[in-house]
């Protein structure tokens, strides 16, 4: 709050409490969809068959065909929902980073990481999302033999645990912002976060690993 | 045998215009007990007269000495050299203006704080001097007692990413303000006033939750549950005025 402002009582913002409203629903939405995709797919990690089966289910249902790009619509909705508090001016870039090292403090450091991390998954789930959904059916075949064709491996090996990272510090940010969770819970919190965020990281890397071992 | 201790302390006399920022060292020979609030009053008395700073208390009641140290903000007088490394970096808060070197001026901005969040109990009762004051729920006194308790050091404010990067963001210490009227029975403002107050991005919708506030407070106040539990509570006055419609 800058001292020398005119004496005036802030703006009203419904149009503020809305739109952080909807970047809540919006966030928990979306990280719902990533433990809900992840734990899906790694049912390659089983039998093929299981992953073949559910992914032809979401077919004939059109959840894929109608649920994909509504979810990509809801992806980017998200993105432009959090992007009101990201710094893409230089100088706030700057600032935020002085800050950051000054203080030294976890969950501003981890703010840094959800912000950075957005600007990656933007571009890269949008690759996924256009390659898996352009390509349909999908089956574990096919995504064995994309991730075992040109640099996809490495596409994913990047991908699968930023997303894992993003989704999780988003999960900890909303239980503190909103207040499910309180002070005296918040390191309980941080563990849950921390142990989600390590058996997710470990089911996709486990799955990429599954698909690039699978015979195409 | 005391550590020897290296103090690096930001040095600048807005007013001077020879003055050029920079940093400073000085050594001090750590006593017992130590704070920060003895070891700058000694570099003071021994080593350089014109080091600015700002003291009145030194008991963490008056917030006037707050400064960054080794990066954190926090308050000299309740910082024990014991707790920190041979090697001590000074700065003055961010956020604030800089009187010179540690010194900042917090006044101004507080004043304008409590213009901004209407800082007094809003009532049409008549007071009557003669009149018993009204009793009031010794719970009710406590929660308020407990938001009361802010020193306003500004340290939350200069520790809050979101007020590094809008200046026009209320910080903490106003939201905690207003909090404490919330739940204030005297105070008859209405939720949708309150929300003429705080919310906007200004106030409780532009805090982003990063918490620094809560794990720099002094007086360990309890920012995080309050600033969540604003959030709620202006969030809901937003969804009803809009479904009233």
């Amino acid at each position: 709050m800058s001292f020398d402002l005119p004496v005036t009582a802030a703006k009203s913002g419904k149009t503020d409490a809305i739109l952080d409203w909807l970047q809540m629903i919006s966030g928990v939405a979306l990280i719902i969809f990533v433990f809900m995709h992840m734990t899906l797919v790694s049912s390659v990690l089983i039998n093929p068959g299981i992953m073949d089966a559910i992914a032809h289910t979401y077919e004939a249902n059109y959840m894929a065909q109608v649920g994909g790009p509504l979810l990509f619509l809801l992806f980017l909705f998200h993105f432009y929902l959090a992007a009101r508090k990201i710094p893409f001016r230089l100088e706030g870039q700057k600032t935020i980073w002085a800050h950051a090292k000054m203080l030294n403090h976890r969950d501003t450091w981890l703010w840094i990481v959800q912000a950075a991390s957005a600007m990656i998954i933007l571009i890269m789930g949008s690759i996924h999302m256009w390659a898996v959904l352009s390509d349909l059916p999908i089956t574990a075949a096919r995504s064995a033999a994309r991730m075992q064709s040109g640099p996809w491996v490495y596409f994913y090996l990047l991908l699968a645990p930023l997303v894992v990272l993003h989704v999780v510090a988003g999960l900890y940010r909303i239980a503190v912002k909103w207040g499910v969770a309180k002070d005296y819970s918040r390191e309980k919190l941080n563990k849950i976060a921390i142990g989600l965020g390590i058996a997710f990281i470990v089911i996709g890397l486990a799955t990429i690993v599954r698909f690039m071992t699978l015979a195409v | 045998m005391g550590r020897q201790l290296k103090f690096k302390i930001f040095r600048f006399n807005p007013q001077n215009p020879e003055s050029v920022p920079r940093m400073e060292v000085f050594s001090l020979d750590e006593t017992d007990s130590m704070t920060l609030f003895i070891a700058l009053n000694r570099i003071r008395e021994e080593q350089d007269g014109s080091l600015q700073f700002e003291f009145c208390c030194r008991a963490g009641i008056c917030g006037s000495c707050a400064m960054v140290i080794n990066g954190r903000p926090g308050l000299a007088c309740h910082t024990k050299t014991k707790d920190l490394p041979d090697e001590i970096t000074l700065t003055p808060l961010p956020v604030f203006e800089l009187v010179g070197d540690l010194s900042v001026d917090t006044g101004s901005w507080f004043r304008e704080m409590y213009n901004k969040v209407e800082s007094w109990v809003h009532t049409d009762k008549v007071f009557d001097p003669n009149a018993i004051e009204d009793p009031m729920d010794n719970a009710i006194a406590e929660e308020i007692y407990e938001l009361d308790r802010c020193v306003e050091c500004g340290s939350c404010v200069a520790a809050c990413g979101t007020a590094r990067l809008r200046d026009d963001f209320m910080g903490a210490t106003a939201l905690n303000r207003l909090g404490r009227f919330v739940i204030d029975p005297r105070d008859k403002r209405t939720d949708e006033q309150y929300f003429e107050v705080i919310g906007s991005d200004e106030g409780i919708f532009g805090c982003m939750g990063l918490l620094a506030c809560e794990d720099v407070c002094p007086k360990n106040l309890p920012l995080m549950n309050q600033l969540s539990y604003l959030r709620r509570k202006m969030g809901v006055v937003a969804l009803k005025q809009i479904f009233k419609k």
